[in-house]
């Protein structure tokens, strides 16, 4: 499990969500978002905006296969780098 | 995936009256290269928003320019409000509906001033789209001026 304070101002708004989504799905291992103890599956861009993540919220991304480790790691970077 | 949706074709209202367009001519590459799902774009001529479907709305976005739909059929709706509206933080935007309410397609959703997005100089182009798209097989959508709440959308699983 890894976690993030997420920057960008707008938060995971359809953009973001979206390229977060498309990312997530290139690994094989199930991969969740999660904030205040809500976790989706964060290969749905449908979930990944319903949990609501603003700018300055706290997100834990958790990656359970056999390319967990990457998926964690990538996932965590494309978020410390998005752009509204 | 439960797939509720079955061996029914589902029908999509227009919501917006206007003309529907290709989403690959939406002027926006997250829904032209449909990286959220497929479905369609509307050229608004009306500030009314109605339901496409018959469901339930999943969430309503802080900033309004976003709603969240599920089916009763299972299809997760996103219907995006204008391009580039986020920044618009609400403004211009009046929603009639709130998280988890239920909805039959045609009931108001919103109201949008679509001349204050265009002051804006944001386009007020419009977006269905339908994110669990793997259940369906084909979409066969009416292009052109369409008026609200006419089926303008069959997906056939």
């Amino acid at each position: 499990m890894k976690e993030i304070i997420i920057i960008n101002p707008l938060g995971l708004h359809a953009r973001p969500a979206a390229l977060f989504c498309t990312k997530a799905k290139r690994f094989i291992s199930d991969v969740t978002i999660s904030k205040d103890g809500k976790a989706v599956n964060a290969k749905s861009v449908m979930m990944v905006m319903t949990i609501g993540v603003e700018c300055g919220d706290q997100v834990q991304i958790t990656a359970n296969g056999p390319d967990a480790k990457e998926a964690e790691e990538k996932l965590v970077e494309l978020l410390s780098t998005l752009e509204d | 995936m439960l797939n509720i949706f079955g061996k029914k074709n589902s029908r999509i209202q227009n919501p917006i009256k206007g003309t529907i367009i290709p989403v690959e001519e939406i002027p926006d590459e997250v829904f032209a290269r449909k990286m959220m799902g497929d479905g369609f774009g509307i050229i608004p001529e009306d500030s009314m928003v109605y339901s496409p479907v018959d469901g339930t709305i999943i969430k309503v976005f802080k900033t309004k320019h976003v709603l969240l739909i599920k089916s009763v059929q299972g299809l997760d709706l996103i219907v995006h409000l204008g391009l580039e509206t986020v920044e618009l933080k609400g403004e211009g935007f009046e929603i009639f509906v709130k998280n988890k309410q239920v909805v039959k397609a045609g009931d108001l959703l919103a109201k949008v001033d679509f001349d204050f997005i265009v002051s804006k100089n944001k386009s007020p182009i419009s977006a269905i789209i339908i994110t669990n798209i793997e259940l369906v097989k084909s979409m066969d959508i009416s292009y052109g001026p369409q008026v609200e709440k006419s089926i303008v959308c069959i997906c056939k699983p």
